[in-house]
């Protein structure tokens, strides 16, 4: 059976299944980096949160796929990547960590070993589910 | 060393960077009112400063773009902050925020039999339900924004865009309503929220 890394909130149920590498961005100027290496679709991206409102380039320049470690489908970029129609997972946790993330209260290192245990690994969203999006092992 | 503040023309023209993501010169020329040559100038010397990249024909702010928006932000808008009448309607803002937000999913998906599917857009009173709610959303901001061009002219080009998009979507071009890539009213309805929470110096929430 698959090996689910992580999971969070379908944004939308669609069959595409895109597959790549984890690349965590944290920042405009990792956005920028990312676009200017042309390697932008070898990449799912992994942001902090729904408010993370500087990867809309990246979607606009076609990017696979999108984890979100906090926010909700019908945040900004909830909105964004259902208009794409690139598929997204939001509030993702790692279904091997008892952390999760809640509003106001979850501490960094949440954050910090979702981005550690995700970035680097070649994965699969799996995106068919009505509510449950699936980040799965492709390694 | 604090670096100085930025001009207004400079934060004219780098706050359309910061709110678009992404914007080219003709792009900022429409939403500033500045002539394109003094948008081109512009864009040179806040690349110069490193707070903006310009890949192709469009300008993308950097890590260092926010920061100096923000320190900005807090000198031309100290006065606007200390406005009690104003801040009350900000704060009935995220009521309506949240709203337009589930409208905007609403548009998006439907409900069916408690499961969320695309909106194939076949249902139009449905359709209809949905952009007369949004048109009464927009209308609900008229007091805030009219509040906020009393104090920055900027303001007013949002309700401008608002009664373009709505206008456009009443002939039927529908994609006005969420379109990522045109003027929609989800584009203009979230650049003011930004355009709003830098001026108050306030972070987004989730």
């Amino acid at each position: 059976m698959a090996d689910v890394l992580a999971e969070g909130y379908n944004v939308f149920d669609t069959k595409k299944s895109p597959s790549g590498t984890v690349k965590y961005l944290s920042s405009p100027a990792d956005v920028i980096t990312l676009i200017q290496s042309g390697k932008l679709q070898e990449h799912i991206l992994l942001v902090r949160g729904g408010t993370t409102t500087f990867l809309a380039p990246a979607l606009s320049m076609g990017a696979i796929g999108v984890i979100t470690m906090s926010g909700a489908p019908e945040s900004h970029l909830g909105i964004l990547s259902r208009e794409f129609q690139t598929p997204c997972v939001m509030t993702a946790y790692l279904t091997s960590s008892d952390s999760r993330y809640s509003v106001g209260a979850t501490p960094e290192s949440h954050f910090v070993e979702i981005a550690e245990q995700l970035d680097g690994k070649k994965v699969r969203l799996d995106c068919t589910d009505d509510e449950v999006g699936r980040i799965v092992a492709l390694d | 060393m604090t670096a100085p503040v930025l001009d207004k023309t400079d934060y004219d023209v780098l706050n359309v960077v910061a709110l678009k993501k992404m914007a080219s010169a003709p792009t900022i020329v429409t939403d500033t009112g500045l002539a394109a040559d003094d948008v081109t100038t512009v864009l040179t010397g806040l690349s110069e400063q490193g707070l903006v990249v310009v890949a192709g024909d469009a300008a993308l702010p950097t890590n260092e773009a926010e920061p100096a928006l923000a320190a900005a932000a807090a000198v031309y808008y100290a006065d606007l902050r200390g406005d009690a009448d104003l801040i009350e309607l900000v704060d009935r803002f995220e009521t309506v925020n949240a709203q337009f937000l589930t409208t905007m999913s609403s548009w998006q998906q439907i409900d069916v039999g408690g499961r969320k599917v695309a909106n194939d857009h076949s249902d139009s009173e449905y359709d209809d339900k949905v952009i007369t709610r949004l048109d009464k959303l927009i209308a609900r901001l008229g007091p805030l924004l009219d509040a906020l061009a009393g104090h920055d002219a900027r303001f007013a080009g949002y309700p401008r865009r608002f009664a373009a998009a709505m206008e456009l979507i009443d002939a039927g071009q529908h994609d006005l309503v969420s379109s990522p890539t045109k003027d929609s009213v989800h584009n203009v309805w979230f650049e003011f929220h930004e355009d709003l929470l830098r001026t108050l110096g306030r972070e987004r929430t989730e």
